[in-house]
Order: C-alpha cells, then sequence, then structure tokens
C-alpha cells in the first residue's frame, strides 16, 4: 500500500449547455433509415458559440474565485487547436495570473482523470478543466449518446474528498477512434469492446486502486466510472461485488457521454450524495483506465449544484436544429455568411487579454467603462487619465435596448444583441444568448457568459469574447 | 458659435441618376450621369470646377477608395478631388466640404458629389465590413436594421407608448412615403402599399419589418456650388443658398457611458441645433416648410421628428398618424418618398435629399411640389442611434 502524502479534491464544477436534443424524438426522425441509436434521455446541445474552450471557463469560474491555483489543465479530444495553448486561453478568461503552470491534456477520453491523478499525486493546488464538443457524425449512436459539456476539479493538500488509492493500467484497445482524416469516432462492435474492456481494463485497474487503498471492492460506496460502452460498469461491478450505481449513467443519459469531461462530472455528482466516511470511485476510461479512491471527509465545493445543472434545459424543438448545431446539416446561409472576421496576432497581443478577461477600466470618478481609453468616455472628465482594470465577466447587468436581428448571418438565428448597462457605468453593446422561450426585453437582468466571438473556418481560428445570458435557466420541460 | 456660412454658398446646379437596381451602369457612369445633368442645370462646362468632394462610403463595393475613382470618372484634370467617407452621413459630408471651400475664399466653383454602387454585392441589405481590428474581437456584428431597430423598444419604455400603437405610427411612415415615391420618376420603389400588408410584412430585425426598412440601390448625385454672387453672374437672379450645415459624432457616450436611454438620437439633436441658429431659426415648426430626413427606417424617422424639434417629445407617433407629416400635411417629410423608396446608396443619399429641397425651392418638383417652399431642411445619419453621425443642412433662397 503506498504512502500518499495528503491530496483532496476541494473542490467541483460543472457546465452543460442551454439545449437539449430529445433522443427519441431525433431517432423517430431518422427511423425510417433503420440505424441503431440511443432512444432514451436527452443529449446536451453545444450553441454554435459554445466550444470547450468556452465551456470549461464556465465549469471552472466557480472553483477559482476563492483563491489561485498554482497550475491550471485544460483537458479535450475535441480542442479547436492543435498548436495553441488553449490553457492559457482559458486562464485569460478566467483572469487568472500568467505566472501560473499551464498544459493541454488530450487524445483519450482519461486524459482528464490522468491529469487529475497527476495533481493529486503532486500534492499541488491545481485546476483541472475538461470540456467536449465532439464531432459525430448523423445516425451513427455516437451522435445521440455523445453530450457537450465540460467539468472542473480544483485540488489542494485540505478539502472534501481524500484520495486513499489509485490504479491505472494502459492498454491500446482499439474500441473506437477519431483521427485528423476521420474527426467523427470509428467505433467496433460492442460486444468485443465490453469484453475486452471489463476483462482486460476495468477490473484490473479497480483491484489496483482497492489494493492500495487497502480496502475490499464491497467497501465501495459511490462510483463515478466512464465505460466505452453501456454495461461495462455492471459487469466490472459484478466481477468485483460492487453494489454501487454509477452516477455517470446519470451524466449519459440526461447530458450524454461528455468524453473527458464525463468522469469529473459524475465524480461530482457521486460526491454530492456520498455521506462523509464513504469511499467513492472515480473511473476513467480510454486506451486503458485510471481507477481512484477518495474518502469522503467533508463538503466539497460546488458538488451541491452539479444535479441541478442536468435537469436543466430548453428542449430543441427541430431536430434540423439539431442537425446544424452538430455540424451534421451543411446549410448554404448565402452570401452574407461569406463575411469573413481575420483577428490579427498583433492586435491580440495588445488588448486581446483585456477582451478575453472582459476587462475594462475605472475612471478617477469611479465610472467603468469596456474597452479601456487614454481619454474616459465619463463627459465630466477632458484628460487623458489611465484606467484602473475592473473585470466585467462576473457581474450582472441590464438590458438597455435589444432586438432580434435576422438580416445578417448567424449560424442560429435570430441574433439577438443589444445594449447592457452595468451597476458600475459600464455600458457595453453585446450579443444576447441563451434566448428565453419570449426572448429578451429592456430591462432584463442579464450575465456574462464566455463564447465564440467570431469562426474563420478558412484560416482555421477563432476568438472569443463575453456575451449577457438570462441569470438563470428553466428546468427540462418548463420552457 | 462662429458666424457660419449662411448665405455664403450658392447650389448652382444639381443631378441625381434615377435611384435602383442599376445593372445597367457601374459607378462610374452614374457619377457620369449625376454630373451632366448638374453641369446642364449650372449651364457651366467641367473645366470651371476648381476642386471636388466625393462621397462614397462602401469603397470595397466597385468603386474604390479614394478621389480617384471620381477624378477619372469625370476627367476632372488636375483638379483637386478629395474623397470623404462618414458612413450614411457621407453625401452631407461632401457638400459640406464643397461648402466650405467656397465660403472660405478657396475655390469659386466645387462639386460635391456622392455614389455606391449597392446592388453589386449580390444581396440585400448593406454588405458587413469589419469595424476595425480591435472593435471587431468584441463587437457584436448586428446589420443596419438590429441597431436602429432598438430605438423602437426604448422609445416606447421611455414615452410608455403600447408597441402596438408604435408599429401602427412606423406603418404609417412607410405607407406615406410609399405614397409620395409613387410620384418620383427617379424613385426606386413606385408602388403604393397599403398600411395592412405594412404591418404584417416578415420581420427583419424586431419590431422592424419589410417595409420598415429602406431599400438598397445604387445611385448618385451632386451639386455644384459657387458664391451667390459668382450664381447671380451666371445668371441665377434668386440662387438656392445653404443657410447652414451642421455635423455631430458621437464621442462614444451613447453607447459605452450609462445615461442614454437608447430612445433618441443625440447627435441628431445636436447638429439641428447648431443648424438652427446658424440659419437664424427661432421656431423651426413654424419657419421650415418641408423636410427629407434619414428615413433608414421607419423608426428612425419617427424619433427624428422629435430629435428636430418638429414634434413633442412622446408625440411624434401621433404626430404622425395625425397626418402632420405627409404630403398634405404642416410639414411634409419625405415628399419623394425618402430613403424609404430611393433606396439608400449610401454615399449619395445626403446629396439626394438635398435635391428634392433644390428643386422644390425651384418650383420644379412637379407633381410634388409644395405650393410654398422656401425653406427645406435635410438630416442624413451614419452609423447607429448609439454610434452616429448625424449631418443637418438647411437650404432655402438667397433673396
Amino acid at each position: 500500500m503506498p504512502a500518499y502524502q495528503p491530496a483532496y479534491v476541494t473542490a467541483i464544477g460543472g457546465y452543460l449547455p442551454l439545449l437539449r436534443a430529445d433522443r427519441k424524438q431525433i431517432a423517430r426522425e431518422l427511423a425510417w433509415s433503420g440505424l441503431g441509436m440511443p432512444r432514451d434521455g436527452y443529449r446536451a446541445v453545444a450553441a454554435w458559440d459554445e466550444d470547450p474552450v468556452t465551456m470549461a471557463v464556465e465549469a471552472a469560474r466557480c472553483i477559482v474565485a476563492a483563491d489561485v491555483p498554482s497550475a491550471l489543465r485544460f483537458v479535450s479530444t475535441s480542442a479547436y487547436f492543435t498548436d495553441r495553448l488553449q490553457a492559457g486561453i482559458v486562464l485569460d478568461a478566467l483572469a487568472l495570473p500568467r505566472s501560473l503552470r499551464t498544459a493541454d491534456a488530450a487524445n483519450s477520453r482519461r486524459a482528464a482523470t490522468t491529469t487529475l491523478l497527476d495533481a493529486l499525486l503532486a500534492g499541488s493546488s491545481e485546476v483541472i478543466a475538461a470540456a467536449e464538443k465532439r464531432m459525430t457524425q448523423a445516425g451513427s449512436p455516437a451522435h445521440l449518446a455523445y453530450g457537450d459539456g465540460a467539468a472542473a476539479v480544483r485540488t489542494g493538500t485540505v478539502g472534501g474528498a481524500r484520495l486513499i488509492g489509485h490504479g491505472a493500467i494502459s492498454h491500446d484497445l482499439v474500441d473506437r477512434y477519431a483521427s485528423r482524416d476521420h474527426p467523427s469516432p470509428y467505433a467496433y462492435e460492442e460486444r468485443f469492446v465490453r469484453d475486452t474492456a471489463v476483462a482486460e481494463i476495468m477490473v484490473p485497474a479497480v483491484r489496483m486502486a482497492c489494493a492500495a487503498a487497502g480496502i475490499e471492492p464491497g467497501k465501495i460506496a459511490r462510483v463515478a466510472a466512464a465505460e466505452p460502452v453501456s454495461g461495462c460498469w455492471k459487469a466490472t461491478a459484478g466481477k468485483l461485488g460492487i453494489a454501487a450505481a454509477n452516477h455517470c449513467d446519470t451524466v449519459s443519459e440526461k447530458a450524454g457521454d461528455l468524453g473527458s469531461a464525463h468522469p469529473l462530472f459524475g465524480l461530482g455528482l457521486a460526491l454530492a450524495e456520498a455521506a462523509v466516511g464513504e469511499i467513492v470511485l472515480l473511473v476513467g476510461f480510454g486506451n486503458g483506465a485510471d481507477a481512484l479512491l477518495f474518502e469522503k471527509c467533508g463538503e466539497v465545493a460546488g458538488t451541491a449544484g452539479m444535479a441541478s445543472l442536468l435537469d436543466e434545459g430548453v428542449a430543441l424543438a427541430n431536430a434540423t436544429r439539431f442537425l446544424n448545431l452538430t455540424g451534421a446539416l451543411d446549410l448554404d446561409w448565402g452570401m452574407r455568411a461569406e463575411f469573413e472576421q481575420k483577428a490579427q496576432a498583433t492586435v491580440l497581443e495588445r488588448v486581446g487579454r483585456d477582451m478575453i478577461g472582459f476587462i475594462g477600466g475605472r475612471d478617477s470618478t469611479g465610472n467603468v467603462q469596456f474597452p479601456k481609453s487614454a481619454f474616459p468616455v465619463n463627459p465630466a472628465l477632458s484628460g487623458a487619465e489611465v484606467l484602473a482594470d475592473v473585470r466585467l465577466a462576473d457581474l450582472e447587468a441590464s438590458i438597455v435596448s435589444i432586438t432580434a436581428d435576422r438580416l445578417n448571418f448567424s449560424p442560429d438565428p435570430p441574433f439577438d444583441f443589444g445594449l447592457v448597462q452595468f451597476d458600475n457605468g459600464a455600458r457595453v453593446l453585446m450579443e444576447m444568448v441563451d434566448r428565453p422561450q419570449q426572448g429578451f426585453c429592456t430591462g432584463d437582468r442579464v450575465r456574462m457568459r464566455l463564447r465564440v466571438k467570431s469562426l474563420n473556418p478558412r484560416l482555421g481560428f477563432r476568438t472569443w469574447f463575453w456575451k449577457a445570458a438570462p441569470l438563470a435557466r428553466p428546468k427540462l420541460g418548463d420552457a | 458659435m462662429a458666424g457660419g456660412i449662411k448665405d455664403k454658398v450658392a447650389i448652382v446646379g444639381m443631378g441625381c441618376t434615377r435611384f435602383g437596381e442599376r445593372w445597367d451602369v457601374g459607378a462610374d457612369g452614374l457619377m457620369v450621369e449625376a454630373f451632366g445633368e448638374a453641369l446642364a442645370d449650372a449651364g457651366i462646362e467641367s473645366s470651371r470646377i476648381e476642386a471636388a468632394w466625393v462621397g462614397n462610403a462602401l469603397d470595397d463595393i466597385n468603386v474604390g477608395n479614394s478621389a480617384l475613382p471620381a477624378a477619372h470618372a469625370l476627367r476632372l484634370r488636375g483638379v483637386p478631388v478629395t474623397r470623404v467617407e462618414n458612413m450614411c452621413a457621407t453625401g452631407t459630408e461632401a457638400l459640406r466640404g464643397a461648402a466650405y471651400a467656397v465660403a472660405s475664399g478657396a475655390v469659386d466653383i466645387a462639386l460635391a458629389i456622392g455614389v455606391e454602387k449597392l446592388k453589386d454585392t449580390g444581396y440585400g441589405g448593406l454588405p458587413l465590413r469589419t469595424k476595425g481590428l480591435q472593435n471587431d474581437l468584441w463587437m457584436p456584428y448586428g446589420s443596419a436594421p438590429g441597431t436602429f431597430a432598438q430605438l423602437a423598444g426604448a422609445y416606447a419604455a421611455r414615452h410608455g407608448v403600447d408597441p402596438a400603437d408604435l408599429k401602427r405610427a412606423m406603418a404609417h411612415v412607410s405607407w406615406k412615403s410609399h405614397q409620395n415615391g409613387a410620384l418620383s420618376p427617379k424613385a426606386h420603389l413606385r408602388n403604393r402599399v397599403d398600411i395592412d400588408r405594412i404591418i404584417a410584412a416578415p420581420m427583419i430585425a424586431d419590431p422592424l419589418g419589410l417595409f420598415d426598412c429602406c431599400g438598397v440601390s445604387d445611385g448618385a448625385a451632386c451639386a455644384i456650388v459657387t458664391t451667390p454672387e459668382i450664381a447671380r453672374a451666371m445668371g441665377k437672379a434668386d440662387p438656392v443658398t445653404i443657410k447652414a450645415i451642421q455635423l455631430s459624432a458621437s464621442s462614444g457616450w451613447e453607447m459605452q457611458f450609462g445615461e442614454w436611454d437608447g430612445a433618441s438620437v443625440p447627435n441628431t439633436r445636436t447638429a439641428a441645433t447648431r443648424a438652427y441658429a446658424e440659419a437664424g431659426i427661432r421656431d423651426p415648426r413654424a419657419e421650415l416648410n418641408l423636410t427629407e430626413v434619414h428615413d433608414c427606417f421607419s423608426i428612425t424617422e419617427l424619433v427624428i421628428m422629435e430629435d428636430l424639434g418638429l414634434s413633442d417629445p412622446g408625440r411624434a407617433h401621433a404626430d404622425i398618424l395625425d397626418g402632420r407629416y405627409d404630403a398634405d400635411g404642416a410639414i411634409p417629410c419625405q415628399i419623394d418618398g425618402g430613403l424609404k423608396c430611393f433606396g439608400h446608396p449610401v454615399g449619395a443619399s445626403g446629396l439626394r435629399m438635398a435635391y428634392e429641397i433644390y428643386n422644390q425651392l425651384q418650383g420644379r418638383a412637379g407633381e410634388r411640389q409644395r405650393a410654398k417652399a422656401d425653406l427645406g431642411l435635410t438630416h442624413n445619419l451614419g452609423g447607429s442611434p448609439f454610434n452616429s453621425v448625424a449631418a443637418v443642412a438647411i437650404l432655402g433662397r438667397a433673396n
């Protein structure tokens, strides 16, 4: 049994997009094809302007507020850039110091659990933010089984869940893969995958973790286990004599398989429900497995609200809108869609941090403005002055004016935008997102959410900015 | 305030193309068409032009940047030609440049010409353009109707107007302009449209429907200006003179500072106040006989009526429904059909407005002629309600 230095999960955050696809509805639309696909529950669907960076920020923002971690790890198998550190983008969006250690992890669905394990074994205070918006092909089971979303975990030397054991198996089981030439998943027969994954990977990994912790598998009270295909955990638990239900099943049913974020989201649910003293198992799967055992020793910040995230949302009424949002439908949007924005590195270097951090400036009278300028916009001031940084991303505001624009191109019209007034004086022309059923109205209170600002597919580049969203989301079925 | 240019500049010739989908001609041809009419009107040769200002807002749409496209098209040999651009206020900006050159004594005869060739974009509506590399990182890419549509909700909120009543007044604005445009041979849209069709039209940007939006057209318009003394020497006994030209540009206050409620266009008020002072107008409602304003959208015209001081605050919608701005009303607005029916070839619109006032003042407006037309106002608005350039010009007779 290894001697673990004190290492804890101190907080967990989650994020799911507003939109949900009813699997039964989509499957019904495709029933003519005879293709088999999941029919139960919902799949979380990212808006056109949500991507792994935006969702990672949303998941992590509530767990970095208290104090600054020593490292930030961004995890995704669907990250947009292949040669640009996305952890650095998330860092700036969260307005964290650039002195933090940062890294991206990718290429495996268990990259998040591997990264988490490394952080715990190092005994450092880190944030691991995992997010996925994976490309899938219409008609494939993954198109409905996968979901878009994110989860972030904070580690530290004190907290509510202590690492008591771990095991890791590296095994190049090609249950499915995605590659540059085949970006959507290519999956092999489920029976082969289930038999092999259980026998060769999952059971040995959990046994290894239990041995390290010095416990019998039957002592495990809560489980968050990502599995390559359904039924793997059930078979694993049967072989090991574990009776606990798998909280990742709940995530799969209500939001879909969140890829690398999936086990972390499930861990949040498991820790929320676990009693102090109970043992919680976390399993990440992907060409091997990580198994981590925690003993709950107190409340884990952020976990109490994660179950409600699964119950929020708005069901997509239109199957073709789902196809459009998931890239399965390539509409001809006309010439207006040809407009191309090119971001310049020089401009990003000068002002990019203020943009993605949504940092305005406070003048000598206390008024805040965005963006900053040498001469304040405040008419009471006539001279140039240096404005003090003020972050607007975490503040509420009110809508001053609004419209739903149907003329300009939007990948998911209408394009809601208008003037937004912050209580500190800042006024910003902003896009609105997460449109409520009745639309936006003057006077509505809004909160800020990071979203993709511009996409440039030809140059393979994108930028991000903050957009205004309703303060609260409806429960699924209410809207 | 400085003394201004009241009656220091006369307009001796104007030209305006037929506005519309001018598949038949390019930007150069449009300029030639308008310039030819203006030269004939003034009774001079092009060699008399000593300086020129060309207004063109969207240089990437088949016109080309700088002054050279105009200098080439009109063969202005050796003439100092300046291109100006101030978004949709570009036409009046060109007139301002030419007028100031004459008023300053720098030249005797100057040309202002505005042109736009929008129908070469291949689609309806104004083209999307970059807002600048830094602004592109945060500023939403809303359409022109999207930005002006926001006036409606803010206006209704400020004045407690029922949105349905406001929509009806907006529809009347468009109905009136279509009635007038039917009598304008050079207008793009010359059809009358009934109110119910206007209200039921497809939504473009809430609450602006299709008929709440002006057309998008090709066109050019120009003015030849000189001193009143030279104008008289040219045989213009009582020339049309410029009583005032004023322009006001946003400092960012509306969009970045938390005072403005979004229900008016402050720059219009500023420019109008200065223009009235420059022209010596104390009571615009009593003294102005007609207006040509920037009715890019119906709600814009409605709000402009208050911003120009022609309607009391919160009363423009009622005045509109009462017919105050109809062709037979107290102060007709867009008696030629306005942007609504001419469309809005951006660089040309301000000069097209002046062209109508110029003709009305000389009794040359045909079926549209007002019995009394001594003083007219043009209002040209660039940008959006929250980030605008407003230009107001007042034209009258010298004597």
